[in-house]
């Protein structure tokens, strides 16, 4: 990897430079909670003002530009006796600008399911490739346990990635493009100086850590604890509304459709994110429900990020971001549960 | 669908309404850029609001608006003898809707208040299904023609139309809401039947649940939530009852 | 200035201007492409079960199709859906792919509505298969319940295709009652196999019925079975596999030498929807054939 500095002024002219012919998604405010917290979410945006980097968290992932909720996988024309099939991929470039670690590390994740297993996604692929990402550190948000999973820093899966130094970001660079689009503009090499402050910032930033959670042997005590009565305890209180994976960066699950003009010519096999803990999720043809409640449905949840993941991937799907826990009615939260369920093995 | 060499039907539709606001069957002649395939689609045959024709030879009868006269009743069930297909449309024909919040009163008081020294014939408020058996329910205040599309497409060539039986919740962040809560409003998404992709939401309003309750939803926690944030149980059961979907639930009733 | 970005084309991969081929997992491809295929026939079995012959139109797509019995296609109906559906045919029959399929939801009614010459769309083979390679030289058990014998037909075919390779060959078949036995016009052919024996049982017998009455189970009275030398196919709702796979085990058949096929809810056939998940096993991508010591072990399997 290679470091520059970058002076905060000419970062604005990076930006603009960007804004001129590309589309740029980037954190943006909109607007305060009840108890006054201000709100930020990943938006497209048309000038450098829009933009907040120095956001705490958004309520949505960054995933939605990836995977978004609703997607054509094929169209049809139909033609008196015949039909005809048309398949289109992303093509467009957008600037994915001021994701967080735990945003990046979603994406690595979700490569693993959608690029480089069995069957990759030409679809996630074409829009992942067509990505240009800059990253940026932050101070820990309130809730988030990204430090017990390993995914508050990151070294891949990003172009550029920032840390802030005060009046300059410390950029760290892992692509050709990130590369030679910071020839754009003025860079400054790395002194000895600059590394040694960046590190304290790194240091800083790791220290001030609140929620820990404790994820070693999760895999093996999700086993051990499939009848516990905590799955009924957290389950009686799921709503079962779907919001934890709607805002989750890593869920991909999905659900597939067709839908077919009024004039009966065309038609679209259009799919739509779904989540595990809605009451239908599992409902085969002929009306069975493989999982019919409340707690069976939230435990696998918990099981597919925590276990089953694991076993396929090595690592747990999860990120630490805790946007399942900050938007959820009910506070059902992984740092509680995971806790609920180690309580349980004393 | 011609390339599995099945031949639509062109079925003769009606169009009645009983005691509504008229405005979900006014959505039947709503969407432009379809409506010519949707009239190419079917025959309507009755439909007092854009036609003068008033035949009593149909297949498929979309009843508006919900019963609360003695003579909606008799109207109601010769529909019902001639319809193959009997469809409510919108939340009154579903489940009462906003007409249905009159059977908290008592009904001579009710008619005094409204119609003065005038009283007119009234009776509480039902539901379609309540009266006659139906086929096909599309809920909503008012429907969306989409559905109603749908329902056609279905009624006409088997084409599927599971409408949706999650919570409003799931629409609503597909479309990047803050959430209502968290805007200190009372909300019903987490417990109402969505389908209708949230634009009370999505405008700064909190859902109503006038698509009525989602499958299995789950009352008390949405009422521990209610209480958490401050809401009181009468503005809870006030929202419950506004659309009528929700009868008999009830914050602080025990169950 | 302006930093045009670079525009990625996925089209121009070289992968994906390969045929698409469902036999390679891993090669990037369009996993969404049907291949375009003409209903050639219409078999009607009972008031609720049809099958349908399918001929891949595009002759180089129709060669590049191979399946292994206990493998699945996703078959779409444009404008009406997507559904999972194993294959009942033959291996060997190259170019037509065999589907038994019984009226249950919106896809597969329309279906039963369709004419022959119809075209429909076809995406794989996908899933895990019966290891009749393994098979090889054994006793061998087919035990169908219900619509369980439209999985089961394909490793008929095989095994009695390639009788040599196998010793003893019992099929064992039950229904509800005798109108739902499938295949009834396959039967005859089957019992004139040398070493081959079908045993058929209803649990609900009508006036015309003269063979076996009661569960699938009681038809093991008549069966010798030497548990270290056999190795059992069975295909059925979860219930009956259950207890057929329980009496086996019991009398000393290894769990790992059963094989069982299940069914699960899909909507993408590769192990992305997540929706046929059992805890973290995809039925699609490591079933739907397992053997009977996985399904042990998967959680909320039966």
């Amino acid at each position: 990897m290679l470091f520059k500095l970058l002076d905060k002024d000419e970062f604005k002219n990076l930006v603009n430079i960007l804004l001129q012919s590309n589309e740029v998604i980037a954190p943006k405010q909109v607007g305060v909670n009840v108890t006054g917290k201000t709100l930020h979410q990943y938006l497209p945006v048309t000038s450098f003002d829009e933009i907040d980097l120095t956001y705490e968290t958004t309520q949505y992932s960054a995933k939605t530009y990836f995977l978004p909720y609703k997607e054509n996988l094929s169209t049809y024309r139909f033609d008196e006796k015949d039909w005809k099939q048309e398949i289109r991929y992303r093509q467009e470039p957008r600037v994915m600008l001021g994701l967080h670690a735990c945003d990046i590390h979603a994406l690595l994740k979700l490569d693993k399911v959608l690029a480089r297993d069995n069957f990759p996604s030409p679809y996630y692929i074409a829009r992942r490739k067509n990505a240009f990402i800059i990253g940026i550190d932050h101070e820990p948000c309130e809730g988030g346990f990204c430090r017990s999973l390993g995914t508050d820093t990151v070294n891949n899966g990003f172009d550029l990635f920032l840390t802030d130094l005060g009046e300059r970001y410390f950029v760290s660079i892992n692509t050709d493009l990130g590369y030679r689009v910071l020839l754009q503009v003025k860079t400054k090499d790395v002194t000895e100086e600059d590394t040694r402050k960046y590190l304290l910032t790194r240091k800083s930033i790791s220290d001030a850590f609140q929620t820990h959670v404790n994820v070693q042997n999760l895999p093996n005590l999700l086993d051990l604890e499939f009848e516990s009565k905590v799955w009924n305890k957290w389950g009686q209180k799921c709503l079962s509304c779907g919001s934890c994976s709607m805002v989750c960066p890593t869920c991909y699950c999905y659900g597939v459709t067709e839908r077919v003009s009024m004039d009966f010519k065309s038609g679209a096999k259009v799919k739509q994110l779904y989540s595990c803990n809605l009451v239908d999720f599992a409902t085969v043809a002929g009306g069975h429900n493989f999982r019919p409640n409340r707690e069976t449905r939230l435990k696998y949840r918990y099981y597919h990020q925590h276990r089953g993941f694991v076993e396929s991937y090595d690592e747990p799907k999860c990120v630490g971001c805790n946007r399942c826990g900050r938007v959820c009615l009910a506070e059902i939260n992984p740092p509680d549960i995971i806790r609920d369920i180690q309580m349980e093995e004393r | 669908m011609r390339y599995l060499s099945i031949e639509p039907t062109k079925p003769k539709v009606a169009v009645f309404d009983f005691t509504s606001c008229e405005g979900c069957e006014l959505q039947l002649a709503n969407k432009e850029e379809t409506l010519v395939d949707f009239l190419k689609a079917v025959e309507i045959v009755n439909f007092r609001e854009v036609s003068s024709a008033k035949s009593d030879d149909y297949e498929i009868a979309f009843i508006e608006g919900a019963v609360s006269r003695s003579d909606e009743i008799e109207r109601l069930k010769k529909i019902r003898e001639k319809a193959r297909v009997l469809v409510a449309l919108g939340c009154c024909a579903c489940y009462g809707g906003v007409n249905k919040l009159k059977n908290a009163f008592d009904l001579s008081t009710a008619n005094r208040e409204i119609y003065g020294n005038y009283p007119k014939d009234s009776m509480p408020v039902r539901a379609i299904k309540d009266v006659v058996p139906v086929d096909m329910e599309i809920p909503g205040c008012p429907v969306n023609k989409e559905e109603i599309e749908r329902i056609i497409q279905h009624l006409l060539l088997d084409i599927n139309y599971n409408f949706p039986v999650y919570p409003v919740c799931v629409e609503c962040k597909q479309k990047f809401n803050v959430c209502m809560f968290e805007k200190g409003q009372l909300c019903l998404g987490p417990i109402a039947r969505a389908g209708c992709s949230a634009p009370c939401p999505t405008g700064g309003l909190g859902c109503y649940g006038c698509r009525g309750p989602a499958a299995d939803p789950n009352y008390d926690e949405f009422f521990e939530i209610a209480r958490r944030r401050g809401f009181a149980e009468q503005e809870v059961n006030e929202r419950l009852s506004f659309f009528g979907g929700f009868n008999g639930i009830a914050m602080g009733v025990q169950k | 200035m302006k930093i045009p970005l670079y525009h990625y084309d996925i089209m121009k991969e070289r992968e994906i201007q390969q045929p698409v081929d469902f036999n390679r997992h891993r090669r990037l491809k369009h996993t969404d492409k049907t291949f375009k295929a003409e209903i050639s026939s219409i078999t009607t079995l009972t008031d609720m079960e049809k099958l349908f012959h399918l001929r891949i139109l595009d002759e180089a797509e129709r060669e590049r199709f191979t399946f292994l019995p206990g493998q699945f296609v996703m078959l779409e109906v444009p404008g009406y859906g997507e559904v999972p559906i194993s294959i009942s045919g033959s291996p060997s029959n190259k170019g037509l792919i065999e589907l038994c399929i019984r009226k249950a939801g919106t896809v597969t009614g329309v279906l039963h509505k369709a004419k022959r010459g119809a075209l429909v769309g076809i995406r794989g083979p996908f899933g895990t298969h019966f290891p009749l390679e393994k098979m090889k030289g054994y006793d061998i058990l087919l035990i169908a319940g219900g619509l369980g014998l439209a999985p089961l037909r394909a490793p008929i075919f095989a095994v009695t295709e390639n009788r040599p390779d196998y010793r003893k060959v019992d099929i064992m078949y039950g229904t509800k009652d005798p109108s739902q036995l499938l295949f009834d016009y396959q039967y005859e052919q089957w019992r004139r196999i040398d070493g081959v024996n079908l045993h058929i049982i209803v649990e609900k017998a009508d006036d015309k019925w003269t063979g076996d009455v009661g569960l699938i189970t009681k038809l093991f009275d008549k069966i010798e079975i030497v548990p270290h030398e056999t190795y059992a196919i069975v295909c059925g709702p979860p219930v009956m596999f259950k207890f057929v796979c329980a009496y086996l085990s019991k009398i000393g058949v290894p769990m790992d030498r059963m094989f069982v096929s299940l069914e699960r809810r899909m909507h993408c056939g590769m192990g992305k929807c997540c929706r046929c998940n059992i805890g973290s096993t995809y039925t699609c991508i490591d079933g739907p054939v397992f053997d009977y010591w996985t399904v042990m072990n998967l959680k909320e399997a039966i």
